[in-house]
């Protein structure tokens, strides 16, 4: 008898079905895996089955037992437990204070805190998932939140799991622990369930497979009888080429020129400690690691948004170290930047002027000052045909375009420019399979007519599959330098967390950073 | 002229002025944590001290003795009553309706001075200050002055600084210390804290977000009330129009300042506090030294500005304070 079941769930939010008729099963022992595309249904149904939200119709099982699901509350007391993506951890509590947040230990209100962390330490050795109980959580990485947001859920005493796409913030080597701890939380009895749209993970880590598309399941299957494609195919409904062919490159002059960069952070403390780098024309360079390793810095120092500390940056033998960042664009450098959200696009904007944002004060968009609502409009129509932004006209508000097809809009803003420059940081983040393909070939399209790209990725796949050379950055430093090809992810990981193994180390020694 | 300016005089003058500041600056420590902004404490307080003194006046003019009796305290009863009510309508502006924080406060700060202006002309027919409540509140101890000596002058300190005062003094500082030890050792503190931290984390455990922020808005009329009347009736005896004079915002200062805890409040409160103390003791001597009144009476807002621009930047505010939660 499956531990939960869900059947017939239908879900409708105004104008979308999110889920029709949907059905599962889970079975204590097993990893499901819940794949689709972003959109398919997937958190929208585990997040009825965790009460965070209300199905339209349909019924809920636990134990082979029909429940009623109206809040967390009542979630949590049938033994679901939930780990979103974006945690809910309250940043200044300590780890203790988090888990039993709720469900404190203790008399008449008092909270009894040595018992608590007493409990937290037992259910911690018990899982085989170490913690400090009294480290604060903003103190620790991300994967030891994640570890944290289980160890809460297991508290109240989970016996099914359910994971909203674990995997998105952590490195590889955390993955991979990841995957062990949920094997071995399997194997002590509980069920759980990977909400993912990464086929790698789904191959590595799960016992039975169900692919959602369009807010339906439209197949089940396992690991052991099909592959990536097979899997892509099912999610997307046709066939996708997961790893765009990247051709040898043609690097001609050198373009991008950064010597003995140091930048600052907010809290005015070196994010970047004295890096240089080259970057050709028709060359991808491709920097991998962790996040909050002066990546951001670097990034916004090259573009004009953060003014260095000292050191030096040229786009073709001009410096351009303080130019502003009209002077930046002008000089022939597009920047799509990590948050299309915030700072790629004004979402309340309609997609014509988001799409001639940077352009807006000169010819031919603008003559003194007037910009000319005719010209905005062709070059609109222009850029959204190309870039294949799915919209019904111009008219509509950024906000309300799939993440996909406002990426695809900062693109078509941001190349259709022609720059000599690309500078984009995670291009790909969040979005699934099918717009992953497209812009990894539209980058690939501009390394070929020659332009320079310099891409920042915490995603270490999109690293070494469009980069020709790859750098690694640590505290500030590249700590290593790669062509294309020459490296594996394991030993790329290993310097992302400062390579203190000796195998990291000898590499160093025979490498040599850039 | 030293001795005449420092006295034990100017320190209880220091923790008396601080009462109302710390009690209002604990309300908004119990808010703020929450999550919810209350600059309305201003007008909350000014609500309690007007329907206090109001209370108390009609209470204290009656010929029945029992009630003539119990006035100052049926004064302090409604002060609490009528600043509840009007955090009650903060609470549901700004939790129920999701209106933003900062313009229901402001909102409510316009109505209380506007409201209590209006109802002195209806009530007594003039505006400015009413007339005294004819029943004050006296010390709590009361303690017999021995005869001369060294030890006199010892114990005149101790009594003036430690037992001279009314009973909403020492309930400001039990406030302190409660409210320190309940919002940190207690389930209702840490789901308080969760609350102005990560509304949705509190959420998913089980925690009703809006229940408990509308609670710390209430318990910030509670205090804010309480301020109220130790301003009217414990300290003045009557009610001036707009007597809080920006006490509220002084008191949010000193909320910051103390870094959103009760203790530090009431510490913050006490500095403020003696700033006004001393520029009161300063005042007599405006004769001696040629400076005008306005001078000293800017001094204590002067040190607000300077303490907060001291201070911000470094203190770190709830991570969700002023911002409405809504379910997904």
């Amino acid at each position: 008898m499956s531990v939960l079941a869900l059947r017939e769930i239908t879900k409708t939010f105004p104008g979308v079905v999110a889920n029709e008729r949907v059905s599962m099963s889970l079975d204590a022992g097993e990893i499901v895996a819940l794949l689709g595309e972003n959109g398919a249904g997937k958190s929208t149904l585990m997040n009825v089955a965790y009460g965070l939200l209300a199905a339209d119709s349909g019924e809920v099982l636990v134990d082979g037992e029909p429940v009623r699901i109206r809040s967390p509350r009542d979630a949590i007391a049938v033994g679901i437990g939930m780990v979103h993506q974006h945690f809910m951890l309250v940043q200044p509590f300590t780890v203790t204070e988090n888990i039993v947040l709720g469900q404190e230990p203790g008399r008449f209100g008092v909270i009894d805190f040595a018992e608590a962390r007493k409990r937290v330490r037992e259910i911690s050795e018990r899982n085989g998932l170490e913690v400090d109980p009294d480290a604060r959580i903003a103190d620790l990485s991300v994967g030891m939140q994640q570890r944290v947001e289980i160890l809460k859920a297991l508290y109240r005493g989970a016996r099914i799991l359910i994971l909203d796409e674990p995997t998105a913030v952590l490195t590889p080597q955390e993955v991979r622990e990841l995957f062990e701890v949920l094997r071995a939380l399997v194997d002590s009895g509980l069920a759980i369930v990977l909400i993912t749209h990464k086929l790698d993970e789904v191959m590595l880590a799960a016992d039975r497979v169900i692919v959602m598309r369009d807010g339906r399941v439209v197949g089940e299957t396992t690991p052991s009888v099909t592959d990536e494609r097979g899997l892509a195919r099912l999610m997307v409904g046709r066939d996708v080429v997961l790893r765009v062919e990247r051709g040898s490159p043609h690097p001609g002059d050198v373009l991008l020129e950064v010597d003995d960069l140091v930048v600052d952070d907010e809290r005015g403390l070196q994010a970047v400690r004295g890096v240089g780098l080259k970057v050709r024309g028709g060359e991808i360079v491709g920097i991998a690691g962790v996040d909050g390793n002066g990546q951001r810095e670097l990034v916004e120092a090259i573009v004009g948004l953060r003014r260095p500390k000292s050191g030096r940056i040229s786009l073709k033998g001009r410096e351009i170290t303080h130019a502003p960042v009209r002077e930046t664009i002008a000089a022939g450098v597009s920047h799509v930047p990590e948050d299309r959200q915030r700072r790629g696009l004004v979402l309340q904007f309609d997609l014509a002027e988001n799409l001639i944002l940077g352009d807006h004060a000169r010819p031919p968009v603008a003559t003194f000052g007037v910009v000319h609502r005719k010209v905005v409009e062709d070059i609109a129509e222009r850029r959204i045909r190309d870039y294949d932004v799915r919209t019904p006209s111009w008219r509509v508000l950024a906000g309300n375009l799939s993440g996909g097809n406002q990426q695809k809009l900062v693109l078509a803003r941001e190349l259709g420019r022609d720059p000599e420059l690309l500078v984009t940081a995670q291009p790909t983040r969040g979005l699934d399979v099918g717009a992953i393909e497209f812009v990894h070939r539209r980058i690939l399209a501009e390394r070929d007519e020659g332009k320079a790209v310099l891409m920042v990725s915490m995603e270490l796949d999109e690293v070494m599959a469009l980069s020709d050379r790859i750098l690694v950055m640590y505290r500030g430093e590249f700590v290593a330098e790669f062509a294309a090809g020459e490296a594996d992810a394991e030993r790329i990981g290993l310097f992302m967390t400062g390579g203190t193994t000796r195998e990291a180390e000898a590499a160093v020694a025979g490498g040599g950073a850039g | 002229m030293l001795s005449e300016v420092i006295n034990p005089e100017l320190f209880a003058s220091a923790i008396r002025m601080a009462t109302p500041l710390a009690l209002a600056a604990i309300g908004g420590t119990i808010c703020e944590r929450s999550g919810v902004v209350n600059i309305a404490l201003e007008g909350i307080m000014l609500i309690g001290a007007f329907f206090g003194v109001v209370v108390a006046l009609a209470a204290g003019s009656t010929h029945i003795s029992w009630l003539v009796a119990a006035s100052p305290w049926l004064g302090i009863l409604a002060a609490v009553v009528a600043s509840v009510l009007m955090a009650g309508l903060h609470a549901f502006a700004s939790i129920t309706l999701r209106m933003d924080q900062v313009v229901s406060g402001t909102a409510i700060n316009l109505l209380a001075l506007g409201l209590t202006g209006f109802l002195m002309v209806t009530l007594y027919g003039h505006p400015g200050t009413t007339d005294p409540i004819p029943v004050a509140i006296n010390a709590v101890f009361n303690f017999p002055t021995p005869a001369g000596g060294l030890l006199a002058t010892a114990w005149s300190w101790i009594d003036q600084i430690v037992f001279s005062y009314t009973p909403i003094v020492y309930a400001a500082m039990i406030a302190a210390v409660v409210g320190q030890w309940a919002l940190f050792h207690t389930r209702w503190g840490l789901h308080l804290r969760a609350l102005g931290e990560h509304p949705r984390a509190a959420d998913t455990v089980g925690i009703r977000v809006l229940r408990g922020r509308y609670v710390a808005v209430l318990i910030s009329g509670v205090l804010g009330g309480l301020a109220g009347a130790n301003l009217s009736i414990e300290q003045v005896g009557s009610f001036n129009e707009n007597m809080t004079a920006g006490r509220g915002f002084i008191a949010l200062a000193a909320n910051i300042f103390g870094r959103w805890t009760p203790i530090g409040s009431y510490l913050a409160s006490l500095l403020f506090g003696f700033a006004d103390a001393l520029q009161i003791k300063l005042q007599a001597f405006q004769s001696v030294v040629q400076i005008p009144v306005q001078f000293f009476l800017m001094l204590p807002y002067v040190l607000t500005v300077v303490v907060l621009a001291g201070v911000m930047g470094r203190a770190v505010a709830p991570a969700e304070v002023g911002k409405p939660y809504e379910k997904e």
